[in-house]
């Protein structure tokens, strides 16, 4: 079969799953038609079994790396054993793209397997810039750094979260994982709009772009958007997708689905979902550059 | 405005159930009590590592229910948190948890259960070595042989319970009968844990098996292993063991130690 490698100056040409264990023997078997696969670096840093299938499975896919423990946002020194097994994996596996997020996860000897939001302030900037230096320099390659769903916000904070990004592919060449249901949750929840946050982002640093689903619980009686990956992508999140391609142009999407994880076709028809928003903003934006 | 350390620390310590009054007034409430908001990270954390838990303890979580488990995990969790991100390697105290652990002192063999869990747990996770073949031992000529020592699989496991563990184990996988009844006073168990391919396999083992490669594994040499064995069963058979462990990938180097100079 055919290496679905990436095709146009845009990045990977068509829409991509976060691949998980429960799906590797079906996909290996069947190996459908996917734009790429995401896997969670820390699920592949042992020995296990699961890395010989993403070595055979990226002969046939682009891959993409997605960290969630590098903990960028810690104050301390980052994890240097963990960021030489990150390293170690990105040269196994040659990857097409590296993520991690503008998050914190722990402290020295103590990780929470969250990540958990920083107070936007110039101290947090200068250690955060600090450390993607560091894992770029370590790692030979650019990181995309995604903005994080969060449920809760700092009073000190002083700068912007979409200005803080700028900020950080300014300082470090970094590019951005725009995580759209991530904006749209946290538009949700702090009340802000999501369109001028995407409006303020600098389009031509848009790696990759995330969707996935969420779901609205009670808290002290408020409603709150929490950001499981346990649906399908909801309409809002569509609209906010479509809007954000119209800004940024056609980048690599992935579709997110974590917990009540559907059957692969479920999340196949995600992808291809949109591939079809992506085509239609496509011949629309074709449209108004003739016009 | 505390450093981003200070409130690092804070929020650490209140997601693990420490006081965070201090945090409220950083926090901004947007209508929702800033403890809420916290809560909200804190049951998070809970529930994805009695998740993490699960996938590795599948056995335990069966023989005492999902509520219990989730209990038990939330008391171990307030205990040990991952020390780093990989979550195939967190849960290493959860059998010493279990074995003091009040609600499963009636459960004498659960704690054995979770050993052998997680020794199933770091074979599967070991790195894959290439083992010794008899043909890689052929060189080596019957006079050096006392000097042998083989290097055992860093990513094999043994376990022994006086419970009879490997049966309660089959008996709960997916193919197994969860309802057959096993006599809890039928005997105890050694166990060889090993990743084969994509599988980790359990071998019972004797008593004499058991102390050789207990001995291998301690970096003994090959005729000190003998010994060991031999002290066990006099019967033990060196050359039928030693063909064994060459056969199904136990030994993966050897070497002649240099005589001592005493």
């Amino acid at each position: 079969m055919a290496k679905h490698r990436s095709t146009t100056r845009d990045g990977l040409a068509a829409a991509g799953i976060g691949l998980r264990s429960a799906h590797i023997a079906e996909i290996m078997e069947t190996r459908p038609a996917i734009g790429f696969l995401e896997v969670h670096a820390e699920n592949y840093m042992t020995g296990t079994p699961a890395v010989a299938a993403l070595e055979a499975l990226r002969r046939d896919y682009p891959i993409s790396i997605h960290g969630v423990g590098l903990s960028l946002g810690s104050a301390g020194a980052l994890d240097r054993e963990h960021l030489a097994r990150l390293r170690a994996l990105v040269d196994r596996i040659e990857p097409d793209l590296v993520s991690e997020h503008l998050s914190w996860s722990g402290l020295p000897g103590v990780y929470l397997n969250d990540l958990l939001p920083l107070p936007y302030t110039e101290e947090s900037l200068e250690i955060v810039s600090d450390h993607i230096d560091e894992a770029q320099a370590a790692l030979g390659r650019r990181l995309l750094i995604e903005n994080p769903s969060a449920y809760l916000r700092f009073r000190h904070s002083t700068i912007a979260e979409s200005e803080f990004l700028s900020e950080l592919v300014r300082l470090t060449g970094c590019a951005i994982l725009c995580d759209v249901n991530n904006l749209y949750v946290n538009a949700d929840n702090f009340g802000f709009d999501p369109w001028a946050y995407l409006a303020a982002l600098p389009a031509r640093a848009i790696g990759e772009i995330h969707l996935a689903g969420h779901h609205r619980a009670d808290i002290d009686g408020r409603s709150i958007l929490i950001d499981d990956h346990g649906s399908a992508v909801s309409k809002p999140v569509w609209d906010l997708y479509a809007h954000a391609l119209d800004r940024f142009g056609p980048k690599p999407t992935l579709i997110e689905w974590d917990s009540n994880l559907p059957a692969l076709p479920v999340l196949l028809a995600e992808a291809r979902y949109a591939d079809r928003i992506g085509a239609m903003q496509a011949a629309e934006r074709r449209t108004r550059a003739v016009a | 405005m505390p450093s981003l350390e200070e409130l690092q620390k804070d929020i650490c310590d209140a997601i693990c159930g420490g006081d965070d009054t201090g945090l409220s007034e950083l926090i901004a409430g947007d209508g929702i009590d800033p403890r809420a908001r916290l809560r909200i990270y804190r049951n998070h954390a809970v529930i994805t590592l009695t998740d993490a838990l699960k996938a590795t303890y599948p056995v335990v979580c069966r023989l005492v229910s999902d509520a219990f488990f989730a209990y038990a995990a939330h008391e171990f969790i307030r205990e040990h948190l991952p020390e780093r991100p990989s979550l195939a390697e967190y849960g290493a105290e959860f059998a010493s948890f279990l074995a003091q652990f009040p609600p499963c002192r009636e459960l004498g063999y659960l704690a054995d259960i979770a050993r052998l869990e997680w020794a199933i747990n770091q074979a599967l996770h070991a790195d894959t070595v290439v083992a010794v073949t008899r043909g890689d031992l052929s060189g080596i000529v019957a006079a050096d042989a006392p000097r042998l020592v083989l290097t055992i699989d860093p990513g094999l496991r043994l376990v022994e319970s006086r419970w009879p563990i490997e049966r309660i184990w089959r008996a709960n996988q997916a193919d197994g009968d969860p309802d057959l009844t096993i006599d809890l006073d039928s005997g105890g168990v050694r166990l060889r844990i090993h990743r084969r391919g994509d599988r980790v396999v359990l071998k019972s083992l004797s008593p004499c098996e058991l102390a050789f490669l207990q001995a291998l594994a301690n970096g003994d040499s090959l005729t000190d292993a003998a010994d060991a064995a031999l002290r066990i069963d006099l019967l033990f058979d060196l050359a039928a063991a030693l063909g064994a462990i060459l056969e199904d990938g136990t030994v993966t180097g050897f070497r002649l130690e240099t005589p001592s100079e005493d």
